[in-house]
């Protein structure tokens, strides 16, 4: 019998045009991972939500059809009821965190569904552990860095031991390793969950089926072989980018960190030691595990963050996107606040948006847009600059397969007016987007 | 130390420098605060410190022109409309000095309290544990979007200097405690807040240094009162 079933389901968010979800109808087996797939607005999230309960009774909206967890119908069990049958992790861990130690963290949801006060401190540890972060319970949640507090998260939902996992982009903000062991710790729960990633190509290397949904409506739903097969043939791009073979024209150097060391706290350098040359025409990658420095070496070569000792040269301006979209939503209108770095020139500000996708936004608030909108606003809001050095932190999170392409096309465009460094743990996009890659180890930069 | 004495000595202390009159006593109980506070990490203290040293030198520069006490002028001014001939006494330049350093006194104390110390331990046997949990990690959380505003700002190449200028981002600020407050909302409910039956974490046992922290606070108060 299946644990969980959507019979029919359309929704409408309040005040949206369309529906996000239409028609679908779905089973969800006992121990069974199903990878969700689709590009931005196509409704995975809102199909997780739905699972737990969320839609409709958090976001209102117009529902029909039916949705059953275990037997419940969600319309009739609101989402706390849920809670322990279902668990849920969202897209950003930050929004997601309500105290300030670890160990409390992990038993907030164990107090609100009663668990016995003497078993809540053992179940929070253990289900840290079993996420591999034991040595955090009693580090402070401010103090952690995003790929931890996505552990952290994760370890909040296994200690509800729920039979049904939701998991909307749970490893964006994890490096390689980490989002492999993460994925393959889930996949080794034994419960059912139903896990939407923009990186498919490790997802579906753990999963047993796969759902694709475009426009609100599920386009496939098979077991990840067949699934293999159609995406192949229908979403390429979905299984992974081809290296660019581009041929990088080098020119002068526009930035050099030479024996970069940088440390927030006395006594703890987060760098040691780097080096680091960038030229105008080619796009680097900078990768590394999660708290090597990577955001920190970038916000050196920016200039955004003095070394304590060593060489920063930066030859020209430099532009930076930072992590958080919503870091570029100052302004009313979208256009007013890509305008911010040229001094209000809404002009060349419409050219960025158009160029980025978002012609005819230039009226809307930047809060108004998606997440994937909000994302390219911010992209604008950089580009418009046209730095020498362009320096992206992490730019494909929450970005699906096909506007990754578009951005390596973009920056590939006229990337011999600029040097250009991209931080990622995305191993497809920093293949299909840089000329040379560089990795960040414990103490140096090696390229 | 559990989170309790550690309130009840730190509030204590800023009583004890409210209730002294003594420029020396409040000196001292300022600057055990200011040093308590050293330990946080200076990325954090220092919007606290800033902050509270800012807020009582303007008290400093204010008192002695708005005072009108003490027999041993040390300047004679113009006189101003309104607030009558400008001077500076011996006595105000004390009381201005008394005033601001308790001030700072109790800056530094609510910032020891914001930056060091366990709030959910805290607030865990208050019913409303959880609002107020999230009600203390405003600022913080404030002050980490004021500064991720202004470092996209610069990478963007736009400096922004002055009240004026950071003024522009408090709608900002808004919109952003909003949203998260959305979207919290959200992910508490997914995890059973509000459901009936809730149970929490056994509280930490009271130690006996709980009990020596109790009385030096008590302590601290009654000497801030009969002697200080």
């Amino acid at each position: 019998m299946a644990l969980a079933r959507a019979d029919r389901l359309t929704f409408t968010y309040p005040e949206a045009g369309a529906p996000a979800l239409r028609d679908v109808s779905l089973e969800i087996e006992p121990g069974e991972v199903v990878a969700v797939l689709g590009p931005s607005g196509s409704g995975k999230s809102t199909l997780l939500r739905a699972f737990a309960g969320l839609v409709p009774h958090f976001h209102g909206g117009r529902f029909q059809g039916r949705v059953e967890v275990a037997g419940r119908d969600t319309r009739s069990v609101p989402p706390s009821e849920l809670a322990g049958t279902v668990a849920s992790v969202f897209q950003d861990p930050e929004e997601q965190i309500v105290l300030s130690l670890v160990i409390r963290e992990v038993a907030f949801g164990l107090e609100n569904v009663g668990t016995a006060p003497t078993k809540i401190v053992a179940r929070a540890q253990e289900a840290l552990a079993a996420v591999g972060s034991e040595h955090l319970a009693d580090r402070a949640v401010a103090e952690l860095s995003g790929g931890e507090l996505q552990r952290v998260c994760l370890a909040s939902a296994v200690a509800l031991r729920p039979k049904l996992l939701l998991l909307d982009e749970p490893t964006s903000q994890l490096d390689p390793g980490a989002a492999s062991a993460f994925l393959e710790h889930v996949a080794g729960l034994g419960i059912a969950v139903l896990v939407s990633d923009h990186r498919p190509r490790r997802v579906l290397e753990h999963a047993d089926r796969v759902l694709f949904l475009d426009g609100g409506r599920v386009l496939l739903d098979a077991p990840v072989p067949a699934a293999k097969d159609w995406l192949g043939e229908n979403r390429p791009i979905w299984l992974g980018a081809a290296a660019n073979g581009r041929a990088a024209a080098q020119s002068e150097r526009v930035c050099r960190l030479d024996g970069v060391q940088f440390a927030y706290r006395a006594g703890l350098p987060v760098v040691d030691n780097v080096d680091l040359e960038l030229f105008r025409g080619e796009i680097v990658a900078l990768a590394g595990a999660n708290g090597t420095g990577k955001t920190t070496i970038a916000k050196l070569a920016a200039g955004l963050l003095t070394p304590d000792s060593g060489t920063a040269e930066l030859h020209g301006r430099a532009g930076m996107l930072l992590q958080d979209p919503t870091r570029y939503c100052i302004r009313e209108r979208a256009d007013e606040e890509v305008a911010v770095g040229v001094r209000g020139d809404r002009a060349r500000a419409g050219e960025a948006l158009g160029a980025l996708g978002l012609g005819g936004m230039e009226a809307r608030h930047p809060r108004d847009l998606s997440s994937g909108e909000r994302e390219r606003l911010a992209l604008a809001s950089v580009f418009v600059i046209e730095p020498d050095l362009l320096v992206l932190d992490e730019p494909t999170r929450g970005v699906d397969p096909q506007r990754k392409a578009e951005l390596a096309d973009l920056l590939h465009a006229d990337s011999e007016r600029r040097a250009t460094l991209v931080v990622t743990h995305d191993e497809d996009f920093a293949i299909a987007v840089a000329d040379r890659s560089v990795l960040v180890g414990e103490e140096t930069v090696l390229a | 130390m559990r989170p309790g004495p550690a309130v009840a000595l730190l509030a204590a202390l800023a009583a004890a420098a409210l209730l002294a009159h003594h420029l020396a006593a409040v000196g001292v109980v300022a600057l055990l605060l200011f040093a308590v506070c050293l330990r946080a990490p200076a990325e954090r203290r220092r919007f606290y410190l800033i902050g509270t040293l800012v807020s009582a030198g303007a008290l400093f520069c204010l008192t002695p022109f708005i005072e009108t006490i003490g027999s041993h002028p040390i300047w004679t001014g113009p006189i101003v409309p309104v607030l009558g001939q400008l001077d500076i006494t011996h006595e105000e330049l004390i009381s201005a000095g008394v005033n601001a350093l308790r001030l700072a006194a109790v800056g530094f104390a609510f910032a020891a309290y914001a930056l060091l110390l366990d709030h959910d331990g805290l607030l865990q046997a208050v019913r409303f544990a959880r609002p107020a949990a999230l009600a203390t990690r405003l600022m913080p959380t404030l002050e980490r979007d004021a500064a991720g505003f202004l470092e996209a700002l610069r990478g963007r190449g736009v400096e922004v200097n002055g009240v004026r200028g950071r003024a522009v981002l408090l709608s900002p600020l808004l919109a952003s405690a909003l949203e998260r407050g959305l979207n919290l909302a959200e992910a508490m409910e997914a995890r059973g807040y509000g459901r009936t039956g809730r149970t929490s974490v056994p509280r930490p046992r009271w130690r006996a240094r709980d009990g020596v922290v109790i009385a030096l606070a008590v302590a601290i108060v009654t000497a801030g009162v009969l002697w200080l």
